[in-house]
Parts: structure tokens; sequence; C-alpha cells
């Protein structure tokens, strides 16, 4: 009589614990699967890939401060767009009226992607001597991908790449004339706190942005088509 | 039974409904520019043309070609344009993909690969409008600040052609993978493409890579725009490439099964054919290039009406007495360039050569002293100082100061008064030299300093010999030449004029030596 009420019988119901686990499980492998995170982790490692080849082959572009870092933050901001256009969903006011966790989730994926994204071009940079080594990377990456996820907030998920491209083309005619402003948080050195709260406060923005609001095309504001 | 028998096969074309083929098309156009992306990110393209493409340019002297000399010249403008059209373009053409509508479109009425087309030329209405209109209100602000000379329009041609080519190899990219990713994949490319370019066009002078349009060399240099006409000839190959880029990419997007029937697929091939064919003839003219006095000539587009120099009625100062004329692109450096020569003409006034008249010659394209520092002429009879002034000091420009500028312009006279030429002179031609310069006003001891500045040729350099001139300083004032010129300089005015009146014509013929001076 224990046993049989401690090993219920095939076909009953499952414990409410584990079917909410369950359910959570299915509905972030749903959400990645609507997000093209397979994709997006594809495309990290690809970027990763790049980084490592350009380190262990010491690819250069000959110039000053801004050639010399050049590609790996080229890379850097490549990694941020994926993170930033993975956030587009395809469903819109469907999908904003479904539940209580889309926040959670659009949330948890931009974090997650970045570490990601962060280990992964870490571990690219071992193929090699990154400029301003791992301290520079994360910082960098983390202010790119805040403003990847900031771009999608206001352009779409599909357009969050705009930000990080824009941030580069700054930052390329920036260097050549020695900013100072912490903002420009690629040219300052890697223990740099002006740079570093500069970065964390654009990905905290960012990441809240999507939180809160959604990417633009989330069915509250019309988008880009 | 008469009206069945009489009636065609076909019912016969009316005017109408010829023109309805068209009509429906512009309906299609129309809808895609409603529904297109790209206005969505004019506003941040155009904060970024303020700042990367205007910006740095209104810090330069307010001619022309020095203006768009970093946005146009090399390449800026298309920077900042290209890899957000290629970006946009991409999202574009891979709609059909995105959304699993393939099927559906094909069944339409215009083949699947027209109705992309008419996606694309939306796309790309957008861009190259955008840019022409962003290039127009720069070009408008500069009119405001009285920016001399002619602008570059065939540079604005190769934007637009890049701009073009740009939004084509995107919607390729698109149409190819339609992925969400395809954007950032196609902006981010074209960025790489772009500064990678950029690279290669800082120092390749020849060959192929002069048809990069990022490449500056060799274009887009004083006196073009003023004293002669740009050369249209290398942005003629440049719009052959990009065009030809443009039209074999846009040739890819029909190549698919699905893109149409088979007559519309070689049709597609033979587009792909034909741009590529344009792009090769375009680098295969700029192998063939070479550097003349007023800009780069492909033999096979040239034209010899391009080489005449402009007509214009110079504007004139008087600098001790005497007339100095220069173009009225350069009215506002005229009081400069006399104050500057007033005291060495002052100096030789009198003497045997000694101009009677200053005048502005053209700067020629110059690629051994990357175009900068040429040297003055005296020529004619009566004779007459040629001021190359496009290739000489601007006060502004590399951040020199009037005294700087000033020292400049008098040491390229003198050296052409004692014959120096395009080389460092003799011995006994460099202390003359020294001795009228000290007499101009510039010191001994602040010559050897001024002959290490940016902007003259590289002949004026200082000869450092053994005293690491250029790690430590510029070398002092002293050796045999600095002693015979203080020896020189420090005669009564009446005595050095007598010896000079004596013994210039052979001190011009390279005939005196350094024991030979007073």
């Amino acid at each position: 009589m224990t046993a049989a009420v401690q090993d219920p019988a095939a076909g009953a119901a499952p414990a409410p614990v584990a079917r909410g686990r369950r359910s959570v499980l299915r509905l972030a492998r749903l959400y990645s699967a609507s997000r093209r995170i397979p994709v997006a982790l594809a495309l990290l490692a690809a970027l990763g890939l790049l980084l490592w080849s350009a380190l262990n082959w010491r690819w250069s572009i000959a110039g000053g401060p801004a050639a010399q870092d050049f590609i790996s933050l080229t890379v850097e901001a490549g990694a941020a767009s994926v993170i930033a256009v993975s956030t587009h969903g395809p469903f819109g006011e469907v999908e904003r009226a479904t539940g209580r966790w889309l926040p959670y989730l659009r949330a948890g994926a931009a974090v997650a992607l970045t570490a990601i994204a962060f280990g992964a071009l870490a571990a690219a940079a071992t193929g090699g001597s990154l400029p301003g080594g791992s301290l520079a990377l994360l910082r960098n990456l983390a202010g790119l991908a805040g403003l990847g996820l900031l771009g999608a907030a206001a352009l779409g998920g599909a357009f969050g790449w705009t930000g990080p491209l824009a941030y580069l083309l700054v930052t390329e005619v920036a260097l050549s004339g020695h900013p100072t402003t912490p903002w420009i948080w690629a040219a300052r050195p890697p223990h740099d706190l002006g740079g570093a709260l500069c970065a964390a406060g654009v990905l905290v923005a960012g990441v809240v942005a999507v939180t809160v609001f959604g990417t633009r095309d989330s069915g509250r504001r019309p988008a880009p088509e | 039974m008469t009206a069945v028998t009489e009636a065609p096969a076909w019912p016969a074309r009316t005017g109408a409904s010829r023109a309805a083929a068209p009509l429906s098309l512009l309906r299609l156009l129309r809808i895609e520019l409603r529904r297109n992306s790209m206005p969505w990110l004019l506003p941040l393209i155009a904060v970024l043309f303020w700042f990367d493409s205007y910006r740095p340019s209104a810090s330069v002297p307010p001619l022309y070609v020095l203006r768009t000399f970093w946005n146009l010249g090399q390449g800026h403008t298309i920077i900042d344009f290209g890899p957000f059209v290629a970006g946009v373009a991409a999202w574009m053409g891979s709609r059909d993909g995105r959304r699993r509508t393939a099927d559906l479109v094909t069944g339409t009425a215009w083949p699947r690969w027209t109705a992309q087309l008419a996606t694309w030329a939306a796309t790309a209405i957008w861009a190259v409008g955008a840019y022409l209109v962003f290039v127009g209100v720069m070009f408008a602000v500069y009119a405001t600040e009285h920016v001399q000379g002619q602008p570059p329009w065939w540079w604005v041609a190769v934007g637009a052609a890049a701009v073009a080519a740009f939004s084509a190899a995107g919607f390729a990219v698109g149409a190819y993978w339609p992925s969400r990713f395809a954007a950032p994949l196609a902006a981010f490319g074209g960025f790489l493409a772009m500064v990678m370019s950029s690279q290669t066009g800082f120092h390749d002078t020849s060959g192929w890579a002069l048809i990069l349009p990022t490449n500056s060399n060799g274009n887009l240099q004083p006196d073009s725009g003023m004293l002669y006409p740009y050369l249209p000839d290398l942005p003629i190959a440049r719009v052959m490439l990009l065009a030809g880029l443009a039209i074999a990419f846009l040739g890819l997007t029909g190549l698919p099964r699905a893109a149409g029937g088979l007559r519309l697929r070689q049709i597609a091939a033979a587009v792909t054919v034909t741009g590529m064919a344009a792009a090769g003839t375009g680098i295969g003219l700029v192998t063939t290039a070479r550097l003349s006095p007023h800009g780069i000539v492909i033999p096979a587009l040239h034209d010899a009406a391009s080489d005449r120099l402009s007509s214009y009625t110079p504007v004139c100062g008087q600098a001790a007495g005497r007339p100095v004329c220069v173009n009225p692109a350069y009215r506002s450096d005229l009081a400069d360039v006399t104050t500057a020569l007033a005291p060495l003409l002052a100096e030789v006034s009198g003497l045997p050569g000694a101009p009677v008249r200053a005048e502005q010659i053209p700067a020629v394209y110059d690629s051994a002293d990357g175009q900068a520092g040429q040297a003055m002429t005296i020529t004619g009879q009566p004779p007459v100082l040629g001021l190359p002034l496009g290739a000489l000091g601007v006060r502004g420009a590399f951040g020199w100061t009037s005294a700087e500028v000033d020292g400049q312009l008098r040491l390229l006279a003198a050296h052409a008064f004692v014959g120096g030429g395009a080389g460092t002179g003799t011995l006994a031609q460099q202390a003359v030299e020294a001795a009228l310069l000290e007499g101009a006003g510039v010191p001994f001891a602040s010559q050897p300093s001024l002959r290490t500045t940016v902007g003259l040729p590289s002949w004026a350099r200082p000869a450092t010999g053994n005293t690491g001139g250029h790690r430590h300083g510029p070398p002092a004032a002293a050796g045999p030449v600095y002693a015979a010129a203080r020896r020189l300089a420090a005669l009564p005015a009446a005595s050095r004029g007598a010896w000079l009146t004596t013994h210039l014509a052979a001190l011009r013929a390279g005939q005196l030596t350094l024991a030979q001076l007073p």
C-alpha cells in the first residue's frame, strides 16, 4: 500500500514541481527557437574562430591606435549585433498576451548570450595577444551589447545591429583624435573606471529596455518591416 | 455572325493595355517605397554623416578640394552610408524567405525576380536619394561658409554608385540567406570591406588599387576645381566598377529556379556576366592609369579638353611695391601672401633678376613629394615670381602658425632667386639664400627648424649629418654654409648689393664656391 502511494502508476499526472520545471524548460526552448538562438550561438562560435585566427596569425592593419584595435573591436561589435538581433520576435502582439514570463525570458536570453559571447571571445583570445586583454574585451563587449539592445528597443530587434555598427564608426573616427571622454570606452585603458562604468551603464540600460519594453517589433509600437 | 467572323482571335492591344504593365510596375514600386525600411535608419545615418563626413572637414581651409578630400576623396561618405544600406537591403531581400511567402508570390502575375527588383529599386531609391540630399546639404553649408572652387561632382557620382552597389550586394545576401542575421552580416561585411579598402588606399599610389573609392592618391589635390578642372577619368572607371558590381549582384538574384522561367534566368545570367564585364573593364582601365600634372589620366577615357587651364580674372595686392596676383579662390590668402613676400622682395629689390611681380601658378600633382611643397619659379623677362600656392602653406592647414607660413614662403622665394631650382642648390647658393632670409626677417637661428616644418619640399630639409637632427631636433645654424652666410649678412647693405649684382649670374649658374663669398 505504501509502495503504491510512493510509486504512482504509469499514466498518472506528474507532480506539480516536476511539471512546472518541465514547462519552464519547454518555454525556454520554444523561446530560444523563436529567437533563432541556436543560429546565434553558431555565429558567436564563428566570430570566436575569426578572432582566434586574427590573433594567432597576427592579422593587422597598418595605422594608429584605431587600426591596431580595429579587428578585435569589429569582432566584438559583430558579437554584440548577434545578441541584439536575436531579440527580434516574429509574433508581436500575440506573444505579449500569452503570459507573464516573457520579460524574464528576454532578460535571461540577453544576459546569457552576452556571457556566452564573452566566454567564446575570451577563449579565442588565447590564440594571441588581445589588445587590452580580457578586461577590455569584457568592457567593450558589454557596452556594445548594451547599445545593440538599446537599438533593438528603439528600432526593432532586426535592426539592433545598427547600434554597435554606429558606435564602431564613431570610435574609428574618434580614436584618431585621442579622445578623453569615457563614452569612447574602447579608447581607454583596460583598468579605467570611467570607461567601465559607462559601458556597464549602457549594458544595464539595454537589458532593462529590452526586458521592460521589449523590442520595437513586439507589438507595442510600429517597427520597420 | 459577321461580327463573330470579323472578331480577332486575340483582343487587339490597345494603348491602355500597353500602358498597363509599366503602370502596374510603378504601382508596385510605389508600394515598396512606402513599405521600405530604409527611411527608419536615415536619422541615424544623418547623425553619423555629420559626425564623420562634415565635422572633420569644417576645420580645413575653405577650398572645395580640401574640404572634400576627407569625405569624398577618402570615401567617408560611402563608409557612413554603405554598411547601413547593405544591412537594410539584406533585410528587404530576405523578406520573402523569412516570411515563407516565396511560393505564394511565385504564382502572381509578375515573375518573382521582377518583384524582387522592385523591392531592391525602392531600397536603392531611398538610399541613393538620401545620399544625394545629404551631400547636397553639406555643399549648401559649404556655400554659406564661402568655400571656394568647384564641387567635385564626379566624386559625388562615385558615392551614389557605391551606395547603389552596397544596396545590390546586401540585397543578394538577403535573397540567398533569408535569415534575420543576414542584415548584420551584410552590414559588418560591408564595413570591413570599406575599412580594408581605406588601408589599401592610403599606401597604394598606382595599379589596380586606384579603383578603390577610398583611395585618394592622385586625385582631389590642389589646384583641381580652381586653376584646372577635376579630371573625370578615375571617377568614370570607379563608376564602371561599382555599377558593374551592382548589376552583377542583381543578376545573381535572378539565377535560382524560383526566380522565374528558363528565359528569365538566362537573362539574369546575361545580366550577371555583363555586370562582371563592366567591373572588370573598370579595373583593367585603371591599370593603364598614369599621374599627370592635373591628376590621374586613363588614356582610353581621357579627354584632352580636360587639360586646359581654367580662365579667371586674378585678384591682386602689393608687396614691396610689386603686384602679387592670385586666383580669386585664394582671395582670402592674398593679404597673408603679400605680407610674407614683402620683406624678401624688398631685400632683393634692384638686383639683377629680381621679380617685378608675383603670380600664382598651378600646383601640379607630384607623387614624389606627396604633392606638398613645390618650388617657386622665376621666369620670363621681366622676371615673374611663380607661386604654386595650391602646394604651399595655407594658413589654418596642418596647424601652421603665421610665422611658419611666412617663413616657408620667404624661404621658397629666396631659393628661387638664388637659382636653387628643385634641389638643395650649391653650398654658395645655400649661403646666399640664408643671408637673404636673415635680411628678410628670418633669423639664422630659426632657419634650421623652419626647414623641418611640414609642407616644404624634401630638399629644404637640413642635412642632419652625424647630429641626428631628427632625433634631437633640428641641427644648429652652424657650419661653413652658415659661417659664409653670416659674413655676407654682416656686410653693409650697399657692399652686399654690389657683390650680389656682380656675382648673381655665376651664383645661379652654380659656378661659385663658398670660398668665393666675401
